[in-house]
């Protein structure tokens, strides 16, 4: 990682979504950066939220966003509720600082285009919370794609499947997540495709329903998705949050890729050591393999350094946002919805 | 079961007549063959006996199995229908709903067994499936996905037109489409896209399906026919609200080798153990049934619903919209 002039500071915007534990653990082992964070607001009973999780995790904090841009932060990651990013976002940004922003970028079109209006305004970077694109597997995939070792590119099929969020209680609150397992799980595969081909989303398709963990659902917690791109490739996304909560792992995520010289199935978080617990039969699945969000730390922070727009921006975000809009629209209408343009 | 051998005319000597015939003949029944082409080479690779003319077939035998290029399978079955045949139709049942339906009910009409040959229904990663569900092991189902991968079958023009064959959803994915509906129950909504590229001489089609079930469960079909080194693989992945069950024949092997003269597998047909060969099963359990044995485990009506998912499935790549289906059929299709 490259070691700017003075310490960087980050700012990290709300303790809401669980992968701010991730960078935060992450970023407070880098030297070079200095880290402050705040969660305000009124925290669930049961969610070890604000100063206290701060104090748990050893980090700076401050008890509001107000003290927070007074530190006049170089960078902040928001890790808000999916429906707080775009007020998060413009505070940012009027801030004059580059945002890396946690994944859907927004819950509405209308939000997603302001979000961009904003960083464009400030002139700062808007960079979105992909990591999966940072795989060496990705690259891999990607310079196949690149060097035409897979022919035409026809079909793909994805499959992002993972536990209901239950850390969190605003994941499964429409009016805070902007829905279910589509608005959670679409736009990972959607941006690895936008980062393999760069096509653009034409039509969408999906079909939902809210079986699993019925008791706990307030949105859909299965969906299947089709994409046809205007490159002529079709694509389809399995969303659902299909793994039961005693599963050994959370889930994981995978794309197969079918070209005219052949395909590439790709298991991002497949390798894992397996094994049985002696009283209970169960399965022990220990995963191994690179900490994606390294890399996108790392991309981020030298984009902040260099003031130089990283990928995924908020354009890609944006566009996977659509593609979660449009399938809600479907499975809401049991039609096929076209993609907004933007 | 009847104690004099079984005479059962095929009807086909293409690709897939190679898995019927050595099996109709394992299990002792007189095969006679009829095919405007290829029928000689066939017999003698595997045995049986030649016929020259149609009518000759029909005269000289009790059961009729119908293994020729889809567009075709209307015409002959109901011939044989007509000539008081019970018949064995290899996939898909005919290309039209029109067609299915006439089939069907003729065969009803008339008294007669029609069987078509939906082989995964006997492959044993399949049954388990079928099993679980059945039993209540997974609970209500809720996701379903099916994927079934291979090289593009070019050994004979028909498959390629999309009128004639019905193209990858018609000829390869009705397999899961079969599936998803016997696991998961009757079909109200399908929608589906398509692609194809590469050339005439090295052609490529994919396809994906959705379905919505009656019970509110949803499933995904995968088709890929693509380059000749494709293997042939599938997977499936099930998951209701008790459990799940997933297998992938590319993770599932017995027997991997790596040895510098050999040929690779096949990307026309899957992989089988000889000694549980899914064609075997099928034709002995058809055959059984011929014979006055339990009744098997697809019947007709069920055969003509898969046509029509398909058939539903095309008209959405037509009209790029989910169609919606009706099933007048969905009690006589109940098991």
């Amino acid at each position: 990682m490259r070691t700017p002039d003075r310490p960087l500071k980050i700012a990290v915007m709300s303790f809401a979504h669980t992968h701010a534990r991730g960078y935060i653990e992450l970023l407070k082992n880098i030297p070079s950066v200095s880290l402050l964070t705040s969660d305000p607001g009124e925290h669930p009973a049961a969610e070890l939220r604000g100063r206290a999780f701060a104090e748990h995790l050893g980090i700076d904090y401050v008890d509001s966003y107000d003290e927070l841009m007074a530190w006049q932060p170089d960078a902040v990651i928001v890790t808000s509720e999916n429906a707080r990013h775009r007020a998060d976002v413009e505070r940012a940004a009027k801030a004059g600082a580059h945002i890396l922003c946690e994944k859907p970028l927004a819950t509405s079109h209308d939000d997603g285009v302001a979000m961009l209006e904003a960083a464009d305004a400030a002139g700062v970077i808007l960079m979105v919370a992909f990591p999966v694109r940072f795989a060496s597997t990705f690259a891999r995939l990607k310079a196949e794609y690149d060097s035409g070792q897979l022919g035409q590119v026809f079909s793909v099929r994805g499959s992002n499947n993972g536990r209901l969020p239950s850390e969190r209680a605003w994941f499964t609150d429409p009016a805070l997540s902007g829905g279910g397992a589509l608005v959670d799980h679409v736009v990972h595969i959607a941006d690895l495709l936008e980062a393999l081909m760069g096509a653009a989303p034409v039509s969408v398709t999906a079909v939902t329903n809210q079986k699993l963990h019925a008791e706990r659902a307030r949105a859909e917690t299965a969906g299947l998705v089709t994409i046809s791109y205007d490159n002529g490739v079709i694509a389809a996304i399995d969303c659902s949050w299909s793994q039961p909560d005693t599963a050994p792992t959370w889930g994981g995520v995978s794309v197969t890729v079918a070209g005219t010289a052949g395909t590439v199935a790709v298991d991002f978080f497949g390798p894992r050591a397996r094994g049985l617990d002696t009283a209970t039969g169960l399965p022990i699945e220990e995963p191994y393999g690179p900490n994606f969000d390294e890399a996108l730390l790392s991309t981020f922070i030298d984009a902040v350094c260099s003031g130089k727009q990283p990928q995924p921006d908020g354009r890609v975000g944006l566009r996977t946002l659509d593609i979660v809009l449009a399938a809600q629209e479907s499975a809401r209408t049991g039609r096929t919805v076209a993609v907004s343009k933007g | 079961m009847t104690h004099t051998p079984l005479r059962i005319g095929l009807i086909g000597a293409g690709g897939i007549s190679n898995s019927h015939l050595p099996h109709l003949l394992t299990l002792g029944a007189d095969v006679y063959v009829y095919s405007e082409v290829g029928a000689a080479e066939l017999v003698a690779r595997y045995g049986g006996t030649v016929v020259d003319r149609l009518d000759e077939l029909l005269a000289s035998v009790d059961f009729v199995d119908v293994a020729t290029p889809t567009f075709t399978h209307h015409a002959l079955v109901k011939r044989a229908l007509e000539a008081g045949k019970h018949v064995i139709s290899e996939k898909p049942l005919a290309r039209t709903d029109a067609e299915v339906d006439e089939l069907a009910a003729l065969a009803d009409e008339l008294g007669l067994m029609l069987f078509p040959a939906h082989v995964v229904r006997f492959f044993p990663e399949y049954v388990l499936l079928k099993e679980a569900v059945a039993s209540g092991r997974l609970g209500d189902l809720a996701v379903l996905r099916f994927s079934r991968s291979g090289a593009f079958p070019t050994r004979t023009p028909w498959f390629a037109d999309r009128a004639l064959s019905g193209g990858i959803i018609m000829d390869q994915m009705i397999h899961d489409i079969d599936i998803a509906r016997w696991v998961a129950g009757p079909v109200e909504r399908v929608s589906a896209v398509s692609s194809k590229a590469g050339d005439a001489t090295v052609p490529v089609e994919a396809a994906h399906v959705l379905l919505t079930h009656s019970s509110g469960a949803i499933s995904h079909i995968a088709g890929i026919w693509g380059p000749s080194h494709l293997p042939f693989t599938t997977e499936y992945s099930v998951t209701g609200t008790e459990g799940s069950l997933a297998h992938s024949s590319a993770a599932e092997r017995n027997y991997i080798a790596h040895l510098a003269n050999t040929n690779g597998p096949s990307g026309l047909l899957p992989e089988v153990d000889p000694a549980e060969n899914p064609y075997f099963a099928e034709l002995r359990e058809f055959t059984n049934a011929f014979g006055g044995g339990p009744v098997p485990r697809v019947s007709a009506a069920e055969g003509a619903e898969a046509v029509r998912l398909a058939n539903a499935a095309l008209l959405s790549l037509e009209t790029g919209q989910p169609v919606e289906v009706h099933t007048p059929s969905a009690q006589a299709i109940g098991k």
